[in-house]
């Protein structure tokens, strides 16, 4: 098992005639929960991409010990999972069809789900405690619920890599609570977990924490550590204030009277 | 005193002008009056261009419409577009006194509006061919309509009689296009048939060009198929058609473009229509 | 308590009663006919009546069945693979294609005896598939290619405009032609034979198969392309893949029957009324919905004005439009959503 899981070597991405991501070289380690976070418009969103490789870049990324670009499409599929953010969610649906959805890379091509994949979604769907209505279609659920779904559908596929691009959009604060319990596990199992995070309180619990700012990584580095703190202040133009709270770390709105 | 005699002088005047002015009631019900006989017309429609050219004006025609193509002669005229979409500015700067057109051609009341005398008239049955000729031939100031029409009835006349009598009650299916839209009773051509002493297996309740089921045609079992050249492509291999007798026995009388045209057009040339069809009939029915 | 498996109990009762109204239509259709209802049985002695309920009404009426499946089939394609639930199967341009490959051959055939006699070979039908495939082509290259999903909507949109135009410009240069394209532009089973009965059949077989095999790609499609790559799914070759049966599937139907509107549009949103299932199913239950509907509307259509044909085009747009209103306004078809 190697011990990093993903890593970017000059890094470059546009989107149109843009520049997004500038030269980026980033090391992701195995088996932890790192952090992108970052003002708007820093390509954090971009960079995620790009290391799921869903969007054209030049340079190197490699996945595991192997260059993305050489991994067959499925092994890649299975190595690494995706949650994107503001995911188009089908109304028509039941939520047990489209969590099974995230067993697509391991089905062969004409199969029915088996034993393997009905345990799978089961486990996912019971870690985002979707599973009671299991039967119900998507277009009766509320935000929060199908973007509990969703989250099932990218752990359904039970890959070692897990990458999220905003994954708390309307979830409100014991379900947030739950989907830090649930990283903090899948953690523990031994699954890479990268996720890009506005909330900037829930990121400092992460690991890691990478710092960027217009396209650019301005710091990388653990989260109970002073100068991670100090960067991230002041990427955001010192607007914002680190401060230790019952041994964990809170940011606060710099008052600017 | 001198008022008094101008005021005569200029009713004198203006009666006698009225002498020679033409009055015309057309299809629309629109009284048209015109102050002498049309010596430029415009006719929108083929059978109208036909008429005027069957009452000897055929020279007075300035401009006719794209499928307007009998005579010959008529070609070469400027085309102004078709029913659907006549070209205005073209009528209008080609100064005719006198627009014939049908009522379904557009543009006849733009046409009114910027000052041309517009005559709508639209042939449909053998008894409006007759009343047509009249209504252009007082447009044109000229007495030949009663000759005319004498001779296409004596043309017609000559048609029917060219048929034997074994031939009478031959059951004949019309087929106007491959929709199957087909020709009943009422219609134009059901008329000539009718002339002809012949039996149309469409009946005339069901209005002059229905959309037949083609299991009607196949009860019907007619004894003769007519039909344009391009509607009878592929008819063999139509559903159940194959036992027809007519199509077992090669009873099918199939018309070129051309004499599609002078079945189909209510017009002067229906005479020559019904002789297209009597020798048809006289050939596949020996 | 919701039970996963009740949708896919309301599915499989579905399929049973699609599968009755189905057989229940197929002898009403052969029932009907130019003298209107006549019961088939009574037809039974007659062999002159029993050659026309085989010969004519049978296909005919199985024709509807199998031309209302092939468009079902690519409504349902047609919306999982634009992701848009307003897509109809001739949106790549396919009807403007056969269309135009219509008027052209009636006008060739006046004009020229090589037309003819190639015609003959092939027919008006092959004209139409040969139109409706051509201009799928066109689309794809275009659009250079599926890659992107808006730009292939666009140039299906212009193909289907232009060729229109086209259509139009000759339609307007020879009456002839207007006429006869007037039944083929709003849809008639008048002269479905076996043989057409049989191409439909093939077709749907094919088309239905691939999709089987597809569906996959369209229930991955419907959660993004950038979650459908990330499962692993080779987009282009299967959405390129998926692009092909709609051009079979919408030809080989246009080609027999016209072009009639709004099965493809309405009959995945029927199915989704009453059962929601993944694309696996739909494409079973677009098929049998598409085609119950076609065979209502083409008894309807013989039977109203019995000698006369109404087109059933028409007719279908008011039974598949008729009934999603209806459901609209029930508020099951659009069901709001709560708020977070």
């Amino acid at each position: 098992m190697p011990t990093i899981a993903l890593q970017a070597r000059h890094l470059c991405a546009r989107l149109g005639n843009a520049k997004v991501l500038q030269d980026i070289d980033l090391d992701l380690p195995a088996g932890r929960w790192t952090c992108i976070v970052g003002p708007n418009g820093a390509g954090k969103s971009t960079l995620l991409k790009a290391l799921a490789g869903l969007l054209p870049y030049t340079g190197q990324v490699t996945l595991m010990g192997s260059a993305l670009e050489r991994l067959p499409v499925r092994q890649r599929a299975r190595t690494l999972a995706w949650l994107g953010q503001n995911e188009s969610c089908p109304d028509d649906l039941t939520v047990w069809d489209l969590a099974m959805l995230g067993r697509l890379p391991h089905q062969p091509w004409l199969a029915v789900p088996d034993a393997a994949d009905d345990l799978a979604v089961e486990q996912a769907l019971r870690a985002t405690q979707a599973w009671d209505w299991r039967g119900r279609t998507l277009g009766q659920l509320s935000g929060g619920e199908r973007q509990r779904v969703l989250l099932a559908r990218a752990l359904a596929v039970q890959a070692p890599v897990l990458l999220m691009d905003e994954p708390l959009a309307n979830l409100d604060p014991p379900h947030q609570a739950d989907w830090l319990e649930l990283v903090r596990r899948l953690v523990v199992n031994g699954t890479t977990v990268v996720s890009v995070l506005h909330e900037l309180t829930l990121a400092l619990h992460a690991d890691e924490l990478v710092v960027m700012d217009q396209g650019r990584i301005t710091h990388q580095g653990r989260c109970d550590v002073h100068a991670t703190h100090q960067s991230l202040e002041a990427v955001f133009d010192h607007r914002v204030e680190v401060h230790e709270l019952h041994g964990r770390w809170v940011t606060l709105p710099r008052r600017q009277i | 005193m001198r008022r008094l005699k101008i005021w005569w002088v200029w009713a004198l005047v203006c009666s006698v002008g009225a002498a020679h002015a033409i009055t015309l009631i057309d299809d629309r019900g629109t009284r048209v009056t015109l102050a002498a006989p049309a010596q430029r017309i415009v006719s929108l429609l083929p059978s109208l261009t036909e008429t005027v050219c069957a009452l000897g004006a055929c020279d007075r025609l300035v401009g006719v419409d794209r499928y307007s193509n009998f005579p010959e002669s008529m070609r070469r005229l400027p085309q102004l577009g078709g029913g659907l979409d006549p070209n205005i500015e073209s009528i209008v700067a080609l100064k005719p006194d006198l627009v014939l057109l049908a009522g379904s051609t557009r543009g006849g009341d733009r046409l009114r509006a910027l000052g041309l005398t517009v005559l709508t008239l639209e042939p449909n049955t053998h008894a409006d061919v007759r009343r047509v000729l009249e209504q252009v031939a007082l447009a044109l100031g000229v007495a030949d309509a009663q000759r005319v029409w004498r001779g296409i009835e004596a043309d017609l006349q000559a048609a029917a009689g060219s048929l034997p009598a074994r031939l009478a009650a031959t059951r004949v299916y019309f087929e106007v296009n491959r929709a199957p839209y087909a020709a009943s009773e009422s219609s134009f051509i059901g008329e000539t048939l009718a002339r002809l002493g012949l039996r149309n297996v469409v009946p005339g309740s069901l209005g002059p060009f229905p959309l037949l089921n083609p299991e009607y045609v196949v009860r019907a079992d007619p004894d003769v198929i007519m039909v344009g050249d391009v509607n009878f492509v592929g008819m063999a291999d139509r559903p159940g058609w194959r036992s027809l007798r007519a199509i077992a026995g090669q009873r099918v009388c199939v018309f070129t473009p051309s004499q599609s045209d002078v079945l189909v057009r209510p017009g002067p040339r229906m005479a020559q229509g019904a002789h297209l069809m009597a020798d048809c009939l006289r050939k596949v029915l020996p | 308590m919701t039970d996963v498996g009740r949708q896919s109990r309301r599915a499989a009762r579905l399929v049973g009663a699609l599968l009755a109204l189905g057989a229940l239509l197929v002898l009403l259709g052969a029932s009907v006919g130019s003298t209107g209802f006549e019961r088939v049985w009574q037809a039974w002695r007659d062999p002159v009546a029993w050659q026309i309920v085989w010969d004519i009404r049978l296909p005919r009426t199985l024709g509807a069945w199998s031309a209302g499946a092939l468009l079902g089939l690519a409504g349902a394609v047609a919306q999982g693979l634009f992701r848009n639930p307003l897509a109809d199967p001739y949106l790549l341009g396919s009807a403007s294609g056969a269309s135009l490959g219509v008027a052209l051959a009636l006008v060739s055939l006046g004009v020229s005896p090589f037309a003819e006699t190639w015609l003959l070979r092939v027919g008006l039908t092959g004209a139409a598939f040969g139109g409706a495939v051509l201009a799928v082509l066109l689309t794809l290259l275009l659009a250079r290619g599926v890659q992107q999903t808006l730009r292939l909507l666009l140039a299906g949109v212009i193909v289907g405009v232009v060729l229109g135009a086209l259509t139009a410009l000759v339609m307007l240069f020879d009456p002839e032609v207007m006429q006869s394209m007037q039944a083929f532009m709003l849809g008639s089973t008048s002269f479905v034979g076996w043989t057409a009965w049989w191409l439909m059949v093939a077709t749907w077989v094919v088309c239905a198969a691939l999709t089987w095999m597809l569906s996959p790609v369209l229930d991955g499609l419907s959660l993004g392309e950038a979650t459908a790559q990330s499962l692993g799914l080779p987009l282009v070759p299967l959405r390129l893949a998926l692009v092909v049966v709609l051009a079979l599937a919408t030809g080989a139907a246009v080609a027999q029957t016209g072009l009639i509107a709004f099965v493809g549009l309405a009959a995945p949103h029927l199915v989704r009324s009453v059962a929601k299932t993944t694309h696996r199913r739909l494409i079973a239950l677009s098929s049998l919905m598409g085609g119950v509907l076609l065979m209502a509307a083409d008894v309807l259509a013989r039977g109203l004005l019995a000698p006369q044909e109404l087109p059933v085009g028409a007719l279908t747009a008011v039974l598949g439009g008729g009934y999603l209103l209806w459901l609209m306004h029930r508020g099951d078809a659009m069901a709001p959503s709560r708020g977070s």
